[in-house]
């Protein structure tokens, strides 16, 4: 169902259909999403949820048993491109639309190591800047003064909010256009959820979030716009 | 259920316990109270000095040190050819085969699992008589085709672990790394393969164990009962599980007996501790080592 | 670049698992070649049904065949009560540390090699059978199979116990809610969950036994002859084998070795089909 926008298009979806091992999870959705926006979505637990997040990162391709049809384009430079396009790689695809997940994820190395991590991936060597980019990501996730002091010990000896930030702070890294969020405070207590949906306010002035919650005074606080998955239909 | 039955299954249970205990114990005790007097240096390098001996200045003839040295190199080679083929096979049935492939495979590393070893002995020396006839006079069963037929042996162990291991990774775990970009290879290669090396080398040790263990492949490969220290990878060598096959039935007096009995000692510690040790780095081995559940 | 480099290694990995899955089948192809030439001349059915005597030109493996299902079979039936007994004790019976510790010692035994259970069987069960069986040597069926018994009993007992553990914990909390005792969780819920978890166990152990080689060349006295009772002299196919390979290359008793090779894979291959019909209902009923 197309609903009127007003700013720009950044995601558009098509007509989008999954199912997982025959089920069939997600049927027929059309879908805008707003730039520079937060989005919420949110709908009883098993209505696909975050199989619709993982249609947006092409995450779903590493399920076995897993089917989609449909089409997703995402702004870049200006046009709307079709993610799914041969040419494009789901690497370079991921490196634009950052992904964190329900439980934080870090990898069992240094704090600092975990958030350069990305810059390895792609190949980058330079130290001076590889340091230079990770403090920028610490500090955009409000983590670097809770951690500057220790950047060398292991992620792991975080505890849960930080580590969230950790993991945000990861995908910042890579300067993403999009941020999809897979109820990211809900291994959370209260105190470490609200720096996150402060974090998350402040991050929309740059990037386009959308972000899965089960808590509806969350999505008060934090969301433009809400989506009901199992209703699929838009409500200001 | 009645009070007596119940009874009588603990009963059971206990019984059961016990012979169990009982015949692991008399193997063991047996072997220790025969053999133990006669574990010293000299059982191992003879009338050589030990440092001779390791130097292979001088030949030991009275010792266990070429059946040593062989068992050594043997299970060295083996599992230089295994390991790489192994865990390669694991890595693309775990990360790249699509189901239809996968299922096929998985049937013939089942089979080829389930051969008994002397099978795959007997298919080593078939290949040196076809090679011998069909390509060089100079082929003969070695330690070369030894360390091969093993490594066919021990070949499934190793893709098994992989698998499994990798396999046994949460969704969590295998979609950290993709999200920030990255690409299969760099995923398997930084955040896969690092967390399911407990699984790996687990697999690699009960390989190891297998090799040193197994008399079955090389008896009918090329080992003997006295050849020296391994020089050549063409020639026969001397291994220790065979080195006590053979003194079971070809031992001349009660002295050359108990070093038979004291050969079994050493390899049974060797045995022993790899499989523990694989054991200990990960749990629930059983059924990874025996059948994928 | 990145994506050239990806393919390679993909590639390498695919040429692997080709090569791993090669050796099954060119293994199989080599019992199959070599033995082609006996197939032709004697007809199969002659072979798998006649009797071992090379010096009447009678190449038949039947009698092995035979004592290799025998030996098997009754190591089999000796070891399972026993396994059943302890993964009963390890799992709920017997008391948690002595069960823990009966666990390790069974992980332990895993390790002993084949050749110390033929060589400890020469010099120590031997003697016993040959007064207990009423003279001949006292290598025989059943001294190859007691043996065989303790070696694929750590093959049982970790693979019931895994099987036990599999059984769901709500069962079991259901179960103790109730008021069951031990025993009656183990007889009423336990076991019959994890059913096909033993009957998997009992043929992995089955195949265990049938492809060891040492215990039987080593305590089964190696006489070529069908046994008439479990005292009597016998030879499985394994021993077969390793007995005939110093034979002259281009004798028809040569090549019969080729056809117990085969006679093996096939049995092999015959239990892991089993075993695989066994898991996939397993997964069905989940």
């Amino acid at each position: 169902m197309n609903t009127t926008q007003t700013g720009n298009i950044k995601i558009r979806v098509t007509n989008l259909t999954f199912s997982y091992k025959g089920r069939r999870i997600l049927d027929g959705i059309n879908e805008n999403f707003e730039e520079f926006a937060v989005t919420a979505i949110i709908g009883p637990s098993g209505v696909g949820k975050s199989t619709f997040l993982m249609t947006l990162n092409r995450l779903w391709e590493n399920i076995p048993e897993a089917q989609m049809s449909g089409k997703v384009e995402i702004r870049f430079n200006g046009g709307l491109r079709d993610i799914y396009e041969r040419s494009f790689s789901s690497s370079r695809l991921r490196k634009l639309v950052g992904t964190v997940f329900q439980k934080p994820n870090p990898l069992p190395m240094s704090i600092f190591r975990n958030v350069a991590f990305p810059l390895k991936l792609s190949g980058e060597k330079d130290k001076g800047l590889i340091a230079q980019k990770v403090e920028g990501a610490l500090r955009k996730a409000y983590l670097w003064d809770e951690v500057k002091d220790r950047l060398a010990q292991s992620a792991l000896a975080l505890s849960g909010g930080q580590q969230q930030r950790l993991c945000i702070a990861r995908s910042l890294i890579l300067e993403p256009e999009v941020l999809l969020l897979d109820e990211p405070t809900s291994s959370l207590d209260e105190k470490a959820a609200e720096v996150i949906e402060d974090l998350i306010l402040h991050l929309k002035e740059r990037i386009t979030i959308l972000a899965v919650s089960h808590y509806l005074d969350q999505v008060k606080r934090i969301a433009d716009r809400v989506v009901q998955v199992d209703l699929w239909q838009v409500r200001k | 259920m009645k009070g007596y039955v119940e009874k009588l299954v603990i009963g059971f249970s206990w019984f059961s316990m016990m012979t169990l205990l009982f015949a692991v114990a008399s193997i063991i005790g047996y072997l220790c109270l025969k053999g133990y007097s006669s574990l010293d240096v000299r059982l191992i390098f003879g009338d050589t000095s030990a440092l001779d001996a390791l130097l292979l200045r001088k030949q030991v003839f009275n010792g266990l040190f070429p059946a040593m040295a062989g068992t050594l190199v043997l299970v060295v080679m083996s599992v230089v050819w295994a390991i790489p083929v192994g865990i390669a096979t694991g890595i693309y049935l775990a990360e790249y085969a699509n189901a239809r492939i996968k299922g096929v495979f998985n049937l013939f590393f089942d089979v080829l699992a389930g051969i008994p070893s002397i099978v795959i002995g007997l298919f080593g020396f078939a290949l040196a008589v076809f090679l011998h006839k069909h390509f060089s006079r100079t082929i003969q069963p070695c330690l070369l085709l030894s360390s091969v037929a093993l490594a066919f042996l021990v070949l499934p162990y190793l893709i098994r672990t992989t698998q499994m291991a990798l396999e046994g990774l949460p969704e969590s775990t295998r979609f950290g790394a993709l999200a920030l970009g990255a690409t299969k290879l760099q995923n398997i290669y930084y955040v896969l393969l690092p967390k399911s090396l407990s699984g790996i080398m687990s697999g690699v040790i009960l390989a190891i164990g297998r090799c040193a263990e197994d008399t079955a492949v090389i008896m009918l490969t090329g080992v003997v009962a006295s050849a020296g220290v391994p020089r050549s990878l063409l020639s026969s060598y001397e291994a220790l599980p065979f080195y006590i096959y053979y003194i079971s039935s070809q031992y001349t007096g009660p002295e050359e007996l108990l070093t038979g009995y004291a050969a079994s000692i050493i390899l049974l510690i060797i045995c022993i501790v790899l499989f523990s040790a694989a054991f200990l780095i990960k749990k629930r081995l059983t059924y990874i080592a025996f059948y994928r559940t | 670049m990145n994506s050239i480099k990806e393919t390679i290694v993909e590639r390498a990995l695919l040429l692997s698992t080709i090569v791993s899955g090669a050796v099954t089948l060119i293994i199989f192809g080599f019992m199959f070649f070599m033995a082609l030439p006996l197939l032709r001349e004697g007809n199969i059915f002659q072979i798998l049904t006649g009797e071992w005597s090379p010096g009447g030109g009678s190449y038949g493996i039947l009698p092995m065949i035979v004592s290799t299902l025998a030996i098997s079979c009754l190591s089999v039936a000796i070891s399972f009560p026993v396994s059943i007994g302890c993964s009963g004790f390890i799992g709920v019976l017997g008391p948690r540390r002595l069960g823990r510790s009966l666990r390790r010692i069974v992980q332990v035994m895993t390790g002993i090699p084949t050749v110390i259970y033929g060589f400890v069987g020469i010099f120590l069960l031997v003697p016993i059978v040959r007064e207990l069986g009423g003279g001949g040597s006292g290598m025989s069926v059943i001294t190859a199979a007691l043996m065989l018994s303790v070696l694929i009993s750590p093959t049982m007992i970790l693979f019931f116990n895994d099987s036990f553990e599999r059984v769901p914990a709500p069962y079991l909390d259901a179960t103790d809610g109730l008021g069951a005792s031990a025993v009656q969780k183990l007889v009423y819920v336990i076991i019959p969950n994890a059913k096909k978890g033993i009957i998997i166990g009992l043929i992995l152990a089955f195949g265990r036994a049938m492809g060891d080689t040492l215990v039987a060349l080593m305590i089964a006295g190696n006489s070529a002859q069908v046994p008439g009772s479990i005292f009597d002299s016998t030879r499985t196919l394994t021993a077969h084998i390793a007995l005939v390979i110093a034979a002259d290359y281009e004798s028809l008793e040569f090549k019969s070795i080729f056809a117990c090779g085969m006679v093996l894979y096939l049995f092999a291959s015959a239990i892991v089909i089993g075993i695989r019909y066994f898991a996939f209902r397993e997964r069905g009923v989940e």
